[in-house]
């Protein structure tokens, strides 16, 4: 598609077909069939697949689906074609170095391979997480304050100077542009005014998203979000964003949050969904670079064994087809302040970096909850690059995963989850630095992985 | 015909997600006689409980659980007139009638969507609004449809105080003692849920169906 107005032309000319049956007789039956078609299986008992013919095996049966069924305008409630010449041209263009961030502070994302020279970069922040005002700032500083952070992100306001925010009502742009004050601040105190960013995350509609399109507040060096909708779906809410970014020149981030247990069906139906996802936001998100962040039909969090192994499934099906620049998201169940949180951290930051990924996170608690603080992303920093300098292979991290799991896994069946405590119970919000006891867990967790072989 | 036989036909159609097979079982069981109330209990009843259990255990999706809501939607639609008859007799009760929706300005309804399957699958007669529905509608529909439940959801943070807004508005409107008000989405707890007056909320969609039965009594 050479003009991407064009696929509004094809979001109001294209086949009427009604959203049930998109999702149904679409989605749901074309990924049924590609998993028998392709023998995609899950193997309950392994966490990461070491099988490269499994990867590419995905990775055909998601370029399948994306050319068979192209995506959904919900809007119009019509399907946007997109010609296999055009998907396979998309793919040809994805970007294989993005440079974020400007200056001395300046990073450059690149597609990775499996066992890439380069190591993984790091945004920190809580995507997706509803942070108070009183300790936004405190909450973003604790992030890029960490030396390993390379990009920052952050959650989102649903309050300003006390007045709630709605989603498409005018505060949500107040939000947006006092959010993106607070990390521009943070970034200038932390001495890294260039930082690369994945902002303006309080923009849930458009509204926000078109009133931080300035150098004041988000840069044409930083990324914005453009979401496609479960499954394979976009609205003129979205398409707005991606052209929002036309003239500007955001970095445009895809993010489709593929439901494992949902509309794809099991493990593999679901990975092949993310794939043809990724492949038609080229198109249809103009995407820069894609966040992986597939989530748990019950337990949302992406440390599940499900949602562990679609990460690292669709990571290594590009890393081995067509080289993406991939940002894999850590969503833990557990809140700060709870060991299992760092044991989810480790086997996420495992898995995602082993499997060709960058890394975001973390949105701790599910993101449902402000309790999320810095220290687990320095976890899953160090992690993620001591599985790059061990040169960790897939067998190895599918050990590591094995073992981690066992020391989570019974918070899935917690009646109330664990939840943990909010940034101010577990960090000095004043000096910005966490509280003995919770550092004292951080250090006792890593102290137990460097003694179990992890070069921390 | 072999009663238990049909019976067991239109349990193994909900099962299966066919459609056309549980309607066209249900027609064919009504007319041979079989009474309305077994074909609602131990046919389709019985079937949809089954999925739902598999569903809860990891072991069905929600492809299955959406098929099977499109086959009792289906088998529903034949039988409904005999248990309406029923009824007005003083035979068995059609249960509650709930409304359910995503709320104002959220587009995420795929929590909605497993909550409507099941809560159907339960017995209830439930109207899907879709996703995006403003207050004033839902409101118009729950007075139209003389509804019990009016079930809300939200993913999106910054959408949830539109579900504090439909409390005021049934206020408002005078109707707020007509309905129980159920607010449900990832980012919405107990405590939330009370403080805008809610009557309830479920962290997961089984407990959304054992909240409604407690509130309403069995589907």
């Amino acid at each position: 598609m050479e003009n991407y107005l064009e696929l509004l032309d094809r979001a109001n000319d294209g086949t009427y077909i009604s959203e049930e049956n998109w999702d149904l007789e679409k989605i749901s039956a074309t990924a049924r069939r590609l998993v028998k078609k392709y023998h995609l299986e899950w193997d309950r008992s392994q966490v990461i697949s070491h099988d490269p013919a499994l990867a590419d095996a995905l990775f055909q049966a998601g370029f399948e689906m994306a050319v068979e069924l192209g995506a959904y305008c919900r809007s119009t409630e019509r399907i946007i074609k997109l010609r296999q010449d055009e998907i396979e041209d998309g793919l040809k263009r994805m970007r294989q170095s993005l440079v974020m961030g400007e200056g001395k502070d300046a990073r450059t994302l690149v597609a990775r391979r499996l066992g890439d020279d380069h190591p993984p970069l790091f945004f920190g922040g809580t995507p997706g997480t509803a942070v108070p005002e009183r300790f936004f700032l405190a909450n973003v500083i604790s992030n890029v304050q960490e030396p390993l952070i390379d990009l920052a992100t952050c959650g989102t306001l649903t309050e300003v100077d006390g007045r709630t925010v709605r989603t498409g009502h005018p505060m949500e742009i107040v939000a947006t542009r006092r959010e993106l004050e607070y990390m521009r601040t943070a970034i200038r105190q932390v001495g890294r005014p260039g930082m690369g960013m994945l902002a303006a995350q309080s923009s849930v509609s458009e509204l926000g998203d078109l009133a931080a399109a300035q150098e004041r507040y988000l840069r044409p060096c930083d990324s914005h979000l453009v979401p496609m909708l479960n499954e394979l779906k976009m609205d003129f809410r979205n398409i707005s964003r991606a052209v929002n970014s036309l003239e500007y020149g955001m970095i445009n981030a895809s993010l489709a949050c593929v439901i494992v247990g949902g509309l794809g069906g099991g493990p593999a139906g679901s990975a092949v969904v993310n794939v043809a996802s990724f492949i038609v936001a080229n198109l249809t998100c103009l995407a820069d670079y894609h966040i992986l962040h597939p989530i748990h039909v019950r337990h949302v969090a992406t440390s599940t064994r499900e949602v562990l192994w679609v990460i690292s499934s669709v990571g290594q099906a590009f890393a081995r087809n067509a080289p993406a620049i991939i940002v894999a998201d850590i969503y833990p169940k557990s809140g700060a302040g709870t060991k299992e949180l760092l044991y989810e951290v480790a086997a996420n930051a495992i898995v995602n970096s082993v499997s060709a990924s960058h890394l975001e996170g973390c949105g701790s608690a599910n993101g449902t909850l402000p309790n999320c603080s810095g220290l687990e992303a320095r976890l899953m920093a160090e992690v993620g690059l001591a599985v790059f300098r061990m040169k960790m292979t897939l067998k190895e991290a599918n050990d590591w995963a094995l073992k981690l799991l066992p020391r989570y896994e019974h918070i899935f069946t917690q009646a109330d989850g664990n939840p943990g405590l909010p940034f101010d119970q577990v960090y000095d919000v004043q000096q910005v630095h966490p509280l003995d006891f919770w550092q004292k867990m951080y250090a006792e967790v890593k102290t137990e992985l460097k003694s179990e072989g992890l070069l921390l | 015909m072999d009663k238990d036989n049909i019976i067991e036909q239109i349990s193994q159609a909900v099962i299966d997600g066919d459609d056309a097979a549980s309607a066209e079982k249900t027609r064919l069981a009504l007319e041979s006689g079989t009474d309305p109330l077994l074909i609602l209990n131990t046919g389709l009843m019985a079937g949809a409980e089954v999925v739902g259990k598999r569903f809860e255990q990891g072991e069905y999706f929600l492809p299955e659980l959406l098929l099977t809501a499109r086959a009792l939607k289906s088998a529903m639609e034949v039988i409904k007139p005999a248990l309406l008859e029923q009824q007005s007799m003083g035979v068995g009760r059609v249960s509650g009638k709930i409304i359910v929706a995503t709320i104002q300005t959220d587009i995420h309804d795929i929590g909605k969507n497993i909550v409507a399957s099941l809560l159907t699958a339960s017995g209830y007669d439930v109207t899907d609004m879709g996703v995006d529905v403003p207050l004033k509608i839902i409101v118009d529909k729950a007075e139209e449809i003389g509804a019990d439940v009016i079930a809300v959801s939200c993913l999106l943070t910054t959408s949830m105080p539109y579900m504090k807004d439909l409390i005021e508005l049934l206020k408002g409107r005078g109707v707020r003692s007509k309905y129980k008000v159920l607010v449900g989405g990832a980012s919405v707890t107990k405590a939330w849920a009370e403080s805008i007056g809610a009557d309830g909320t479920a962290s997961n969609a089984a407990d959304a169906v054992v909240l409604v039965r407690s509130l309403l009594g069995s589907g």
